[in-house]
């Protein structure tokens, strides 16, 4: 077993709390040979990553969770969220959520950006931990497989909305839905309460000519993100392989209304968690 | 009860598969064809069920007589093309002459042919683009690396693999095309083995893409499922091992450097000048760099091939629960 590896196991033994200790032995994952899935996820670097989130997860942003009973315990399936907060905390903050609170334990693939599995150590970090680059092929494999994603349908405009948008979903993307349909995977619908205030976002610095992927770098009004109160709501799994049949995925009505319907349901998650919190940071 | 022409014969890759070929009792005749001059062990180890003829398939002409004298002579009906330039560094015509028109001239010359009536090339993973936008698990319908700042390594490969993906449907003759992973075993025209034989392997640092490697077995098994198929198509014959690189180096026994990316190029092509090496960077560059993976899904379906041989690592094995396919 190599060094990097043994080292990953020490740590989680040491610092990992149970959840951490039963994640790695009772981890479901498509074992391409040698431990890791052929997007190169690993389960001791799945562990690890839970390991480093926790303490922004329990202590700083102290996320509450409602509803997690909602995520498929089996099957294709998609949480389809709001993005928001000019840094992607809100992305860390559901995937550990959704790592630690799914029976059996299901590790949600994120759906991330092209240019992050480019980025240097982040990419490796983050393709150990489940991240996928967002290209379609990535996407249509592993629904074939079977697996629960993680996908931001406002996309990168979401994480970038001014202050101002708060709370106001920006351009819905649909290509999620279409691919749920064609593979009838369910779509849970979740809303992310908090992130939207952790980092007012008043410019930012354009960095498209560097030909790197990376469209910019946020100018935040605070250097580091706020302590808000996380408050993540998984509404009940929308029944698209019931509503719909594969061959539906190339009507683009009908892919048009499934993604309306995910983005209402967003919708009424985030006011009723608007509604029920008591404080940006209570 | 069929015969075969083998090209590349005398490559290790041949010289599995005449051998894997002999012993099926519905193969009556192997016709075996390389340049080397001499059959190796062919006549004494099987024969009477093996011929083999030195020709060289950068010639036209050559090509000609062999399809329609010893070919058509011996009733083959199926032609399996292996012939390649293997060393990473190979540039000019002559080198494109082996890599692509040996093929070119085999796929005119099997159109209306009297007896050939399938043809199985063997092409490669580092045909497909290899791009962030672009999936990690490949299958055949992802696009081809058409970059014309690629080495002429990939260009032939690629323009070998097209050549004979126009022809299919168009001429008189089945055409398969096989895009293999890289068999990780010496003499093989495997990149990645070449990478991996040096004493330090240099890294790309910050990046561990995912690599999908073969043990020959599976290759000639998916060759010879391809020889006794119907109907024509592109198939991935991907390896059963799949793993990051630096696994895989680990493996290997390795002592793996990381270095910025931009130095890489310079480093091995000055390791070839100074040892030889057939590893060049710019080949398999943005493989180092971002991964691919065969998906072998059509060929299972299709050919019924399923990898079954690991790679027999040479210096640490893996734990048992790291083996397990799943």
């Amino acid at each position: 077993m190599p060094l990097s590896v043994r080292l990953l196991r020490s740590i989680n033994k040491v610092l990992g709390d149970r959840t951490l200790k039963d994640l790695r032995d009772d981890l479901q994952f498509a074992d391409a040979g040698h431990g890791f899935d052929a997007f190169g996820m690993q389960p001791d670097f799945v562990a690890f990553a839970s390991l480093l989130n926790s303490p922004l997860y329990k202590h700083y942003f102290r996320v509450s969770s409602h509803g997690a009973e909602h995520i498929p315990s089996k099957g294709a399936a998609i949480l389809a969220a709001n993005h928001s907060g000019s840094l992607p905390f809100d992305a860390m903050m559901l995937w550990n959520d959704a790592l630690r609170n799914s029976h059996p334990t299901r590790v949600p693939r994120p759906v991330a950006d092209y240019f992050v599995s480019s980025l240097p150590f982040i990419g490796t970090l983050f393709a150990r931990s489940g991240v996928v680059s967002g290209s379609r092929g990535n996407v249509r494999n592993l629904l074939e497989n079977g697996e629960l994603l993680m996908l931001f349908p406002e996309g990168t405009p979401g994480i970038g909305k001014p202050y101002k948008d708060r709370y106001k979903l920006q351009t819905w993307r649909k290509g999620h839905c279409e691919l749920a349909i064609r593979h009838s995977a369910q779509v849970v619908p979740v809303g992310i309460v908090g992130p939207e205030e952790q980092m007012p976002q008043i410019g930012r610095i354009p960095l498209e000519f560097l030909g790197t992927g990376v469209p910019y770098i946020p100018v935040t009004a605070t250097p580091l993100p706020m302590p808000v109160h996380y408050h993540i709501y998984y509404g009940e799994p929308l029944p698209f392989h019931e509503d719909y049949s594969p061959d539906d995925a190339d009507d683009p009505e009908l892919v048009q209304e499934a993604a309306d319907r995910v983005r209402a349901e967003v919708e009424k998650l985030l006011h009723k968690g608007l509604s029920e919190r008591e404080g940006v940071f209570r | 009860m069929k015969a075969v022409l083998v090209t590349g014969a005398r490559s290790p890759l041949g010289l599995r598969l005449v051998r894997s070929l002999v012993a099926d009792m519905r193969i009556s005749h192997v016709l075996a064809v390389d340049q080397s001059p001499s059959d190796g062990s062919y006549a004494t180890e099987h024969p009477g069920r093996v011929t083999y003829l030195s020709v060289d398939l950068r010639r036209t002409r050559k090509v000609r007589e062999l399809i329609f004298g010893p070919a058509r002579d011996l009733n083959v009906e199926v032609v399996v093309h292996l012939s390649e330039h293997t060393d990473g560094f190979g540039r000019g015509q002559s080198v494109h002459a082996q890599n692509v028109e040996s093929l070119r001239s085999m796929l005119s010359l099997c159109d209306g042919h009297p007896t050939i009536r399938r043809l199985v090339v063997k092409s490669h993973a580092v045909v497909y683009k290899v791009s962030m936008d672009l999936p990690v698990k490949v299958s055949e319908d992802h696009p081809l690396n058409l970059s014309p700042s690629a080495p002429q390594y990939v260009r032939d490969r690629v323009e070998a693999d097209l050549t004979a993906c126009a022809r299919m449907g168009l001429i008189d003759c089945e055409i398969v095309v096989l895009r293999c992973a890289e068999a990780l075993a010496p003499g093989y025209g495997s990149q990645l083995y070449d990478y991996l034989a040096g004493p330090i392997v240099l890294q790309n640092m910050g990046f561990d893409p995912m690599v999908n490697v073969a043990h020959p077995a599976d290759l000639v098994r998916g060759i010879a499922l391809a020889t006794h198929g119907s109907g024509e198509g592109v198939f991935n014959l991907p390896g059963h091992d799949t793993l990051p690189l630096s696994r895989a180096a680990w493996l290997f026994g390795k002592t793996i450097l990381p270095v910025p990316g931009v130095f890489l190029q310079p480093l091995y092509a000055a390791r070839h000048l100074l040892t030889g090496s057939k590893f060049a960077y710019g080949n398999a560059r943005n493989q180092m760099h971002l991964g691919l993976v065969l998906d072998g899904s059509r060929a299972r379906r299709e050919l019924g091939y399923v990898p079954t041989h690991p790679i027999d690592w040479p210096a640490r094995q893996p734990p048992a629960r790291e083996t397990a396919q799943g």
